[in-house]
């Protein structure tokens, strides 16, 4: 090799993979329920930076209000996942939003935005029978995010920033996880950390498609590990559009970012190239239906109809009264102006984007997956969801699930107890995976991302059907063999961002492979999921969910019957005549 | 508008040097294109960090033509008004490589400053009452929305000087809490900020007032807590009850 490859050993009870609110609530609960536990998070950047919880805008859903109940939210979270939620952990996550909220906002410090006569403040989001979703202003994951980091730093919790996850590793005679391979970015060497237990939280991110809204870091890494590890993963077909995301031209990072759902319920108008409104050929409620709708008729009057310069449409509040503008959309107005845009009185181009992965690992209601002592929690996982995630559920699965986790862990976790013996070939193949590129003449990697993000956004995005997921599937076969033939400057591996990026397009090709093979086999349109050749939601008392899994390099598939174990269709939790 | 733009960019660490490059000209392009575009088509040894992309996790913050600032949200024709760009990593940090710095240390000064929440209460209490219009809300609220980017820390003369001041960002968050009438660490944090390091350090000089891209004003929360200091300093001479 022409580069030293340097491993270097580290030991801990817990490691903790990711720093969104999964992550810190994770390392957080397991060192508070058992201090003598040596507990680590690791994150592919600065911790509590990157990640995606910090961008919540929102809010966090929980049933506090009167008249409200973890019953109308069950309801409410099963109806906008279209029946294929597992509902246990739909019933977890409503049940302990409730605690959990109190927890951030009385033990952490969030301090969330009030009523006028004090108590706290729940506002309207869609999809939704109630006002219940708790709030910052519009910067919510800021506040949550920056209080549950300054009690990390405040503890005893070992920090390990830009370290990357590369391989869940497990123990030598496959009995349990042994620990995770990771990459020291910041020194370019290998880093084995074998650990007791390993939450796996470093959120999903669906940033294979052209336009998207995660943050810049992720790539589906911890979903890539896990079926690397043969883990199986539900509801892959599940990618939530967002309507409107910014699109700045070519080589902008600024692109796919979102642009607030509230302008349209403010009453903004969507245009096309022309500088036409157009969303009332597709629905009737024009710019204020909902998510998958409107993101569904923006990508067809893109196809059909006159587009803007980028090739997006335009969202337009000029119509509107300035001062209104300006001052409840103060934070939107600033990021536009920043990169000269004006939202006030111009023309803004927008297209929709890929916003959040509803699929996952399996996992249970304790945080348990398949393999002993590993643990997930946050958009790694399926199930919560169903086919489509309600505003304000996403910080509310991170969290509910991220501490549930840090329990379980505790309990599950002896400190200082000996470490099994890792599978010494699990990690040569994880290392040889990571150095592919490193024996190569060096190349332009960024061809490969640039199909890959639109293959993925023209075949596997907000239309589907057989014939666009067919050639999607070729093309990602061919992707990865093209990206294997891609070599990286390899003269200095420290904070050598090329080489991740290559990393993480392996990791997106590979999720993006199972996404594909997902929505191939979901012959109906529901949710997040739309299939120009299946259009209708097939029966929904027979609702099934996808499974895949890998075996032997290949994506296995399988739909499983949907266990209805807590309301059927039809059926309802809410107690009219209570009311 | 030229066709393309002349950046200059440091390479290395504490020692190191700028080197030049040409990239072309975007009509939206921040500087944080700029830099990637580098990194993607002409040098992809550039490091640099960066995660959200919109200004709100703060990982991107480098030294802009001499000013820290958030890359992301810069755009090129503010900065660039001679038709040239300078970037280097932010100033008063450990440099990782090129342009990526270690924030341990600012990180370490938000928990010295103890700028963390004290519970009074538990998950098993309501949400405490609090009016929205309360005076001190509305100054916990000024200061609130920090998002830990270190541009304030970066620009402040007084933290280059003296590497115990706890800086900007750290005391401005002891003084939302300083205001937080649910929190119990008041004691604690007025310790932690009287001293040598501590809010009497700052020379007023206004420097992370004049860069804070979320205009936030440490310089009046240090003021602030100047005078918390000497109030408790009072009580602790006379006694009292408050």
């Amino acid at each position: 090799m022409p580069v030293d490859i340097k491993i270097e050993q580290h030991k801990t009870d817990v490691l903790v993979l990711g720093s969104g609110g999964a992550g810190l609530f994770g390392a957080l609960h397991a060192k508070a329920a058992n201090p003598d536990l040596e507990v680590t998070v690791a994150v592919k950047g600065l911790l509590g930076k990157c990640g995606c919880t910090r961008m919540v805008q929102g809010g966090y859903n929980v049933a506090l209000a009167p008249g409200d109940s973890v019953e109308r939210h069950f309801m409410d979270t099963v109806e906008g996942g279209k029946w294929i939620n597992r509902q246990d952990l739909a019933w977890t996550l409503v049940e302990q939003a409730q605690v959990r909220i109190r927890e951030l906002e009385n033990e952490l410090g969030c301090f969330f935005d009030r009523n006028p006569d004090g108590t706290v403040h729940q506002k309207a989001f869609a999809g939704q029978t109630f006002d219940r979703t708790v709030h910052k202003g519009d910067l919510t994951g800021i506040e949550i995010i920056n209080r549950l980091a300054e009690q990390v730093w405040a503890r005893d919790i070992k920090r390990m920033e830009d370290h990357r996850a590369v391989a869940l590793i497990p123990a030598k005679d496959g009995s349990r996880i042994a620990g995770v391979l990771m990459i020291d970015m910041r020194a370019g060497i290998f880093r084995m950390v074998r650990a007791q237990s390993v939450l796996l939280a470093t959120g999903g991110g669906p940033t294979m498609y052209k336009y998207h809204t995660p943050s810049g870091d992720k790539t589906c890494d911890g979903m890539a590990m896990g079926i690397r590890l043969g883990l199986t993963l539900r509801d892959m077909e599940m990618v939530q559009f967002h309507p409107t995301g910014l699109i700045a031209g070519e080589d902008t990072r600024i692109t796919g970012t979102i642009i607030e759902e509230g302008l349209r319920g403010a009453g903004g108008y969507l245009l096309d190239g022309n500088g036409e409104r157009f969303m009332h050929k597709y629905d009737e409620r024009g710019e204020r239906a909902t998510r998958d709708i409107v993101s569904r008729g923006m990508f067809q009057e893109m196809r059909t109809g006159t587009i803007a310069k980028h090739g997006g449409l335009y969202i337009t509040m000029k119509h509107l009264d300035p001062t209104m503008v300006k001052k409840n959309f103060k934070g939107m107005v600033e990021r536009c102006g920043d990169c000269g845009f004006d939202l006030v009185s111009g023309n803004v181009e927008v297209v929709p984007t890929a916003h959040y992965m509803m699929g996952g690992i399996v996992f249970e209601p304790d945080c348990k997956t398949e393999i002993p002592g590993l643990y997930a929690a946050g958009e790694d996982t399926g199930g919560v969801h169903g086919a489509n995630r309600l505003g304000g559920n996403g910080v509310a699965n991170s969290t509910v699930f991220g501490g549930i986790a840090g329990d379980t862990i505790a309990r599950e976790t002896t400190p200082g107890a000996p470490l099994v013996e890792p599978d010494q070939s699990a990690i040569d193949e994880a290392i040889q995976l990571c150095c592919k590129p490193l024996n190569r003449p060096p190349a332009q990697i960024d061809q490969v991302r640039t199909k890959l993000w639109d293959h993925m956004w023209e075949d596997a995005g907000i239309f589907r059907d057989a014939e666009s997921l067919a050639r999607a599937k070729a093309t990602l076969d061919d992707l990865d063999g093209e990206l294997d033939t891609i070599g990286v400057a390899d003269t200095n591996l420290a904070y050598n961002l090329t080489w991740h990026d290559w990393i993480n397009l392996k990791n997106l090709i590979l999720v993006s492979r199972s996404v594909v093979a997902a929505a191939t086999a979901r012959e109906d349109s529901r949710g997040a999921h739309f299939r120009a050749d299946f259009p209708d939601v097939r029966d929904l008392e027979n609702s099934t969910y996808t499974v895949v899994r890998m075996k032997d390099d290949k994506i296995t598939l399988g739909t499983e019957p949907v266990d209805f174990t807590i309301v059927k269709p039809g059926e309802t939790l809410i107690d009219e005549t209570a009311a | 508008m030229s066709n393309t733009i002349k950046v200059s960019v440091w390479r290395g660490q504490t020692e190191g040097a700028f080197e030049d490059f040409e990239v072309p000209r975007q009509p939206s392009q921040t500087v944080l294109d700029v830099i990637t575009y580098i990194q993607r088509n002409i040098d992809p040894t550039l490091s640099y960090r960066f995660a959200c992309r919109v200004g709100v996790c703060g990982s991107c913050a480098m030294t802009v033509n001499g000013r820290p600032r958030w890359t992301c949200r810069t755009h090129v024709d503010k900065v660039a008004t001679d038709g040239t760009l300078q970037v280097s990593p932010l100033r008063n940090l450990e440099v990782v490589k090129d342009l990526a710095c270690d924030m341990t240390e600012f990180f370490n000064k938000m928990n010295r400053a103890e700028g963390k929440f004290h519970p009074t209460k538990s998950r098993d209490d309501d949400f405490d009452m609090v009016l929205p219009d309360d005076p001190k809300r509305k100054q916990a609220s000024q200061g609130i929305e920090c998002i830990g980017c270190g541009v304030c820390y970066a620009a402040c003369d007084v933290v280059e000087w003296n590497k115990d001041y706890l800086g900007p960002a750290a005391l401005n968050r002891a003084w939302t809490l300083v205001n937080d009438v649910r929190d119990g660490g008041n004691a604690e944090r007025i310790a932690a900020v009287s001293g040598d390091g501590g809010c009497h350090a700052c020379h007023s000089q206004q420097g992370c007032v004049e860069h804070c891209p979320k205009h936030i004003s440490p310089t009046h929360s240090i003021a602030g807590l100047k005078r918390a200091v000497a109030k408790s300093a009072l009580k602790g001479i006379f006694g009292g009850d408050d």
